[in-house]
């Protein structure tokens, strides 16, 4: 409470926001310093992208008082909050894939940079100033995410940003372009300008940030300097109760061979066999775009491939499209819930309820009771924070909306559930309990197939890995036995 | 402040409601004649063929997709129906008419199918196509001639009470409506199959990937489309007597306005035979009001396209 008002960049004040039967922000207080990095942590829902989105002018506050840079701002609109030098960069980029890098950093622009060569040149100038070397003529749909962020950057740093708010910046890299970006934030905090980062990540908050604030629930928890916390006292504090661990203990619970795959080939995947086992939760470990999610959407039949043999209890099945899978008991919890996962525009209960209401019809006819009850039930036994089973799956948030694909699965008693990033986007509270899922899952004698990018949750969660590199198992594993460097560098080929 | 957000979302949910107030009270003012018992039958009679396809095609477009081929349909329906009266007697006539209509629904499904073509662009076009064709083989089949009812030797007694019957005050047209509203209603609430169709059109990767019949939901579309036009078709040739060749030109816009106007997404996922009705009272009042009133025909063109695009508008702004 020292700290003189010059050394603030943007005071929130009893910030409230209330949707539809939820209280988004509930007396929000942060203050933000000049040239540091805060990082911003909470669990889905927790109030960290409404806040962002007040700041930005998506949505209007409903009461309280947000100073930036000395002066009160009551309404605002994101072009408005450019020009003010609050810039924020979102998960999905605001690039236009089909202009120049140049061209996107000046957006708009053009005529005050005096035409396109002084846009380029400009452009070349201030992705040198944080060490970037992409050619300003390249077209940023052929760049990768990282150097897309970089332009994000850029731009922001264009308008001369005072305060540069970050939402999940590290999500697409990898570890060396996270390394980079972290060197990028370092630089600009050295020139004075404030970042805020959001993420999930607890680890790249205690590397890169000064001081970090805890969300829950709408509520700031608590503010201090990074210092002051251990990751066990984040992690209480994000979710409001104890985690003694990231991970629950490792389920044993493998038994007989429940399914054999013989020679999947395609022309991305070579000679895949595999077997897994009853009670079994089997990881794949690859690079994005090994062919990890062919591989299981060429069992589930979502892919048309031919030539194959899936055995199932030693007796072959032949699975031409997801409905015969389903039928078979194996359900496939797709790697993008949105586009392939939820019925965004519908209920919570119809996504809950869409595998299982073919079973329980009676002459065609589904029962409304039913169908309220299994929602109600996954609702509960999930814990999914919903107003009501009626709501829009797209109001909730992105832990919740993957409960509810979990809980569709669940409904239909699955011998087998393929689970492509199950904890993408979602943060450690809902990840844990997607973890202890799965442990019940197998537990009570289903199997789980697991594909994740993040190799500690793999390599916590399963039985057995097997790494896929450019479409051919390369190796399989015991993650008890074998250190993470063997397993990834077997993956990587 | 949560009173004048109710309003609103009212207002956006059921602004057809009120659009057909406004234009009933606005018509009585300027043309007390709208209210004459003639008048009334008319608008009874107009609603009739119009709303068969109508409930039709918001099945196809709830299910994401959308049916350009009911102009044609309806024509081909219409001629060869009535050819087949003097062969076949009026009641079988009648019968294979409208399988005749629902067989052509499938072969749209089918052609989409086999297609690979499961986006509402492509159906665009392909079901543009098959109308292209339904007509020319309308056209084939008659030589270009107009069927008249009257050159028939059998008596046609359904089809009079089809075209032109009354039961108390209402027309038969209406009653055998009000029936297949009915039967949509409950298909598309409480079956699984009507579910299906919802699911494939609210997102067909996450419908397919959960194991709903997606396939089997876009025959079922198109099939109930072609079922209901035809009935729409022998609603319509029933109560002018005659089958043109060209008979269900103009169809297939009419319908998909009177759809999207009754407020079903041309998204996919979302929408209501109730609706629907609605949309197609709406429109059917339009034409009755705008004659009344003496606009003229072509002015009519650009107000109803108006009205569609701002029906499109305000689903948007719904999403909101």
């Amino acid at each position: 409470m020292e700290k003189k008002d010059r050394g603030i960049i943007l005071s929130i004040k009893d910030v409230n926001k209330s949707f539809p039967g939820v209280k988004a922000l509930d007396n929000v207080s942060i203050e933000i310093e000049r040239g540091i990095v805060h990082g911003i942590v909470g669990e889905n829902g927790a109030g960290k992208s409404t806040l962002m989105k007040i700041l930005s002018g998506v949505y209007t506050k409903d009461s309280g008082t947000v100073v930036f840079d000395g002066e009160e701002i009551e309404h605002t609109t994101p072009i408005e909050s450019l020009n003010r030098g609050l810039s924020i960069i979102y998960q999905e980029f605001n690039l236009v894939n089909t202009m120049s890098v140049g061209e996107n950093i000046f957006l708009g622009r053009f005529s005050e940079m005096h035409g396109m060569r002084g846009t380029h040149a400009e452009a070349r100038k201030l992705l040198d100033s944080i060490g970037c070397s992409i050619d300003t003529h390249t077209l940023v749909g052929e760049l990768s995410a990282a150097e897309k962020q970089m332009v994000e950057i850029t731009k922001a740093l264009s308008f001369r940003s005072k305060l540069i708010i970050m939402d999940e910046p590290s999500s697409s890299l990898t570890s060396d372009e996270l390394k980079q970006l972290f060197s990028i934030i370092g630089d600009l905090r050295a020139q004075g300008v404030s970042i805020i980062y959001i993420s999930h990540k607890l680890d790249e908050i205690f590397e890169l940030c000064d001081m970090v604030t805890v969300m829950r629930d709408g509520h700031v928890i608590d503010t201090r300097p990074v210092g002051e916390l251990t990751r066990a006292d984040m992690i209480t504090k994000m979710v409001g109760r104890s985690i003694e661990h990231e991970y629950p203990e490792r389920p044993h619970c493998v038994g007989e061979t429940l399914m054999e795959v013989r020679s999947i080939n395609t022309h991305k995947l070579h000679d895949i066999s595999f077997e897994l086992k009853k009670g079994e939760i089997l990881g794949f470990v690859g690079l994005v775009g090994a062919g990890r999610t062919e591989i299981v959407r060429a069992i589930c039949g979502a892919d048309k491939v031919k030539g194959h043999e899936v055995l199932i209890g030693g007796v072959p099945v032949h699975i031409k499209k997801p409905a015969h899978a389903k039928k078979l008991g194996i359900g496939l919890l797709p790697e993008d819930r949105k586009l392939q996962g939820l019925v965004l525009r519908f209920s919570v209960q119809s996504n809950i309820a869409m595998a299982s209401l073919d079973k329980m019809r009676k002459f065609g006819f589904i029962d409304a009771s039913q169908e309220r009850g299994i929602a109600e039930r996954q609702i509960a036994n999930l814990g999914i924070k919903t107003p009501s089973p009626q709501t829009t799956v797209l109001s909730l948030s992105g832990g919740n909306q993957q409960k509810c694909v979990v809980g569709r699965w669940l409904e239909i008693n699955p011998q087998i559930l393929i689970m492509d990033e199950p904890t993408r986007g979602i943060d450690v509270g809902a990840k844990y309990e997607i973890y202890v899922l799965m442990k019940q899952i197998v537990e009570n004698g289903g199997s789980i197939i697991m594909i994740s990018s993040e190799l500690p949750e793999v390599l916590n969660m399963s039985n057995r890995v097997l790494t896929i590199c450019e479409g051919r198992i390369t190796g399989e594993f015991n993650p008890e036995e074998v250190s993470a460097q063997t397993i990834m560098d077997s993956a990587i080929g | 402040m949560t009173k004048r957000f109710d309003l609103k979302k009212f207002l956006l949910n059921y602004l057809v409601l009120v659009a057909i107030v406004l234009l009933v009270i606005i018509t009585i003012i300027v043309e007390p004649k709208f209210l004459s018992g003639d008048n009334l039958t008319n608008i009874m009679r107009q609603f009739g063929p119009l709303s068969f396809v109508s409930l039709g095609m918001t099945f196809v477009i709830i299910g994401g997709f959308i049916d350009l081929s009911v102009g044609g349909l309806i024509s081909l329906v219409a001629v060869v129906t009535v050819s087949l009266i003097d062969p076949l007697g009026q009641l079988n006539a009648l019968i294979v008419g409208v399988l005749f209509g629902a067989f052509l629904g499938f072969l749209n499904s089918m052609v989409l199918i086999s297609c690979g073509a499961l986006t509402q662009a492509e159906a665009l076009f392909i079901t543009y196509g098959m109308s292209a064709v339904y007509s020319a083989v309308a056209l084939i089949y008659t030589g270009g001639s107009t069927q008249h009812m009257s050159w028939l030797t059998t008596p046609q007694t359904i089809f009079t009470a089809i075209g032109s019957g009354t039961v108390g005050i209402f027309s038969v047209s209406f009653i055998i409506f009000l029936v297949c509203l009915l039967l949509l209603w409950i298909f598309h609430n409480k079956t699984y199959s009507g579910r299906s169709i919802s699911y494939t059109g609210g997102n067909k990767v996450a419908a397919e990937l959960s194991g709903i019949p997606i396939k089997r939901s876009v025959i079922l579309i198109y099939t109930i489309c072609g079922l209901m036009s035809a009935v729409g078709s022998i609603v319509l040739f029933s109560r002018i007597t005659t089958a043109a060749p060209i008979i269900g030109k103009n169809y297939e816009t009419n319908a998909i306005l009177s759809v999207v106007v009754g407020g079903t997404t041309l998204k996919g996922g979302k929408g209501s035979v109730l609706r629907t009705v609605l949309g197609v009272l709406l429109i059917t009042l339009m034409s009755n009001c705008m004659n009344l009133l003496g606009v003229s025909a072509y002015m009519q063109v650009v107000l109803k396209g108006a009205i569609l695009v701002l029906a499109i508008w305000l689903d948007n702004r719904k999403e909101q």
